[in-house]
């Protein structure tokens, strides 16, 4: 099938909400730096916070050459409405227990969408994908761990991870927010879409998370409306951080 | 008194000066492993550091971040450090005649020279 | 990164063997460092050498994990992906640094979590450096550059120590910090190439960091019997005066070349005697930073306290107990 120009439209629009969603969790993540609780920890946080920036710069780039902006002008001059990433990324890093089920539900869903995205027929994008996959399996392995971890760790950290994923759940839900070309970009095998990600994101998760102890909260409505520009009220403060220096003097090179 | 920070989180966290916790009892400690990288296929593992953690899992997530993140690496080990037999460095004149037996050293075979000889010897 | 091991000129010096310990034992310790031979952990070694390594290993540890907070506030702000990816790389490797420096000290037999509470009840120091805050992106490029060059030079001669386990991670740690150097100097040059806005940044940040730099280093060694074994053990390689020439012959020069202004009129190399000469920075403010009285002492321990609080529930509920713990191999 030929690529039209909402086939287009519906790559623009995936691609930026995946570069949006990787720059502000990569953000949010590299709060922990010098906070961490353990050094090592703290030192692992860091680099999954620089590959998300990597990668999302990688995208932006993507982006730049159908024709979008600059990747820094894009990634730090936009205002929130101009956001597409899920209200996930978007809080502080909070508690230990919130950063690291956040951090586990949301790289495996990347693992599994760049891993569908690897025999995507955007070949640009199948290529970074390609790339980024031994960076976002470390990054699976570390939620991974650590969820196990402190879920059979003691009472306090199982009830801390409970109610943690009671907490970041819907939010989590909400990544699969479908946007709207995915008809368009499932005909041209660009990407099977949100719907399709979900259901196999589910069979990953659901399991592991048992496995751990914990359960799945039942009748959990997803938090929508991020990939349309709606927003939790912690986006904006940090895109201020983001733009501050360069709204120094915006004309010059940093 | 409550702490002004130019650091956005700092400011969040809303940090009182006075606050005395913090303080860490020596349970606190974990075990370490001691870290070892394979830089290449064919090479050997080689002993790099050390790091803290209470289990292997973690030793090695840690180990990755802390030990390669810069240069090439496609295997690592971490081995608790109380498994680890050292030698004494009090007992390292157990290898102080080592490098004079040169029985063991190819380069004290050389008899070129006296194939040289008996060569000249049949030939005259 | 790191300055001098700070030594209380009132330390009283009792003599550098203690009660019980061998002069045999002594002299072939000694022998063997002016071999150039490195001590080991598990080797023999007077009582006050192990002091005093635990003590500077222990400072260098403890600025490199409170270094990361001044320039962590700019994280989030760093303008542009090439920056940021560089700065959040940089902050990262200060805290691998305290990591690997935790762990030479630990070797020395003192724990992790020891150290850690000795820093929080302020009973071991941190350079007086990071008790100052980066007001702005221009101060975390000048902090970039030159703290980090100040740290180079006393690093590198600490390297050539005589304590295995330390010189190893100063080994590693040099290796890295010459690309925060480069980071430093590239984001400097722009700031002190670009806008009159982006000049005036820089220029305000050299001129707030110039005094912290000439404290760097620490105040004038008085040349004591203390300072004298402590050279001869390598463990203090080199005198704060010679390391502040050092510093100071290498990048006055640079900082002069981007056209920037340093607040001391004085400053001048004499061609003579191939010295700088300078004005003597406020010992005074020195001593009352590094005794608590510094802009940001209080907000940095606080913060460590935070740290430790918030991650203690993480680190008990994996702690497996009756494990046995092992110093570090080396």
């Amino acid at each position: 099938m030929e690529m039209t120009e909402r086939h287009v439209m519906g790559l623009i629009e995936m691609l930026y909400k995946m570069a949006d969603d990787q720059l502000i969790i990569g953000h949010r993540n590299s709060e922990w730096t010098g906070l961490g609780p353990i050094l090592e920890e703290d030192i692992a946080f860091s680099s999954m916070a620089q590959d998300k920036i990597g990668q999302s710069l990688a995208l932006y780039e993507l982006l730049h050459e159908l024709g979008e902006q600059d990747p820094d002008t894009v990634a730090f001059t936009r205002n929130a409405e101009q956001f597409h990433c899920c209200q996930l990324v978007e809080a502080p890093i909070g508690e230990f227990d919130f950063s690291i089920v956040r951090q586990y539900l949301f790289d495996q869903a990347e693992a599994l969408r760049f891993e569908m995205l690897i025999t995507s027929v955007y070949e640009p994008l199948a290529m970074v994908s390609r790339k980024f996959r031994g960076e976002i399996k470390y990054h699976v392995m570390h939620g991974k761990t650590w969820i196990e971890q402190l879920s059979k760790g003691n009472e306090e950290s199982h009830d801390r991870m409970q109610q943690a994923l009671n907490a970041v759940w819907p939010l989590a839900l909400g990544m699969f927010e479908e946007g709207d070309y995915e008809k368009e970009i499932a005909e041209v095998h660009i990407f099977a879409g949100e719907k399709a990600l979900q259901a196999r994101w589910m069979e990953t998760v659901v399991p592991f998370l048992s496995s751990c102890g914990l359960e799945i909260p039942a009748h959990s409505d997803a938090v929508l409306g991020g990939r349309k520009g709606k927003h939790s009220p912690e986006l904006q403060p940090l895109l201020d951080e983001m733009c501050e220096v360069f709204r120094i003097d915006p004309s010059a090179e940093w | 008194m409550k702490i002004k920070s130019l650091d956005p989180r700092i400011e969040r966290a809303q940090l009182d000066s006075d606050s005395q916790e913090g303080m860490n009892s020596p349970m606190d400690q974990f075990q370490t492993y001691e870290v070892f990288e394979q830089k290449k296929r064919g090479t050997h593992h080689i002993h790099v550091g050390s790091v803290h953690a209470p289990n292997a899992e973690l030793a090695s997530v840690f180990a990755k971040e802390q030990y390669t993140r810069r240069g090439q690496c496609v295997n690592l080990w971490v081995v608790p450090t109380a498994a680890i037999y050292a030698t004494a460095y009090e007992d390292a004149d157990i290898f102080e005649t080592t490098p004079s037996k040169y029985h063991r050293d190819p380069e004290s075979y050389k008899v070129m020279d006296r194939i040289q000889a008996f060569k000249q010897k049949q030939n005259a | 990164m790191y300055g001098s091991a700070y030594i209380d000129p009132n330390t009283q010096f009792e003599g550098y063997l203690a009660p019980g310990e061998d002069p045999a034992l002594l002299a072939e310790f000694e022998a063997r460092i002016a071999a150039g031979d490195k001590i080991e952990p598990r080797d023999w070694m007077p009582a006050l050498y192990r002091k005093q390594l635990i003590r500077m290993i222990e400072q260098h540890a403890h600025s490199e994990i409170i270094g990361a907070l001044p320039e962590g506030t700019w994280i989030t702000r760093a303008p542009g992906f090439r920056r940021k990816l560089a700065l959040m790389a940089k902050v990262q490797d200060e805290v691998g640094h305290a990591q690997l420096l935790y762990n030479a000290a630990e070797t020395l037999g003192k724990s992790r979590e020891d150290m850690i509470n000795d820093l929080l009840t302020g009973k071991s120091k941190y350079s007086n450096v990071f008790n100052y805050p980066a007001m702005t992106w221009a101060d975390s490029a000048v902090i970039a550059w030159l703290i980090d060059a100040a740290a180079i030079v006393n690093q590198l001669a600490n390297s050539k120590g005589s304590y295995g386990p330390y010189s190893r991670a100063l080994d590693r740690i040099c290796a890295e910090e010459s690309f925060h150097l480069k980071y430093g100097h590239d984001n400097v040059v722009f700031l002190a190439t670009g806008t009159p806005k982006q000049r005036q940044m820089v220029q305000e940040a050299l001129t707030r960091w110039w005094e912290p730099i000439m404290h760097f280093f620490g105040p004038p060694d008085n040349v004591s019997q203390h300072t004298e074994v402590l050279m001869r053990w390598k463990v203090k390689m080199d005198t704060n005066d010679n390391m502040r020439q050092m510093f100071l012959n290498m990048y006055v020069p640079k900082i002069w070349d981007l056209g920037l202004s340093l607040p001391d009129p004085d400053l001048r190399k004499n061609e003579e005697t191939g010295k700088w000469e300078y004005t003597e920075p406020n010992w005074e403010t020195f001593k009352q930073v590094i005794n608590g009285h510094g802009p940001c002492n209080a907000e940095r321990l606080a913060v460590r306290r935070m740290a430790e609080e918030k991650g203690r529930w993480v680190r008990r509920a994996i702690l497996k107990e009756n494990t046995p713990y092992a110093i570090p191999l080396s």
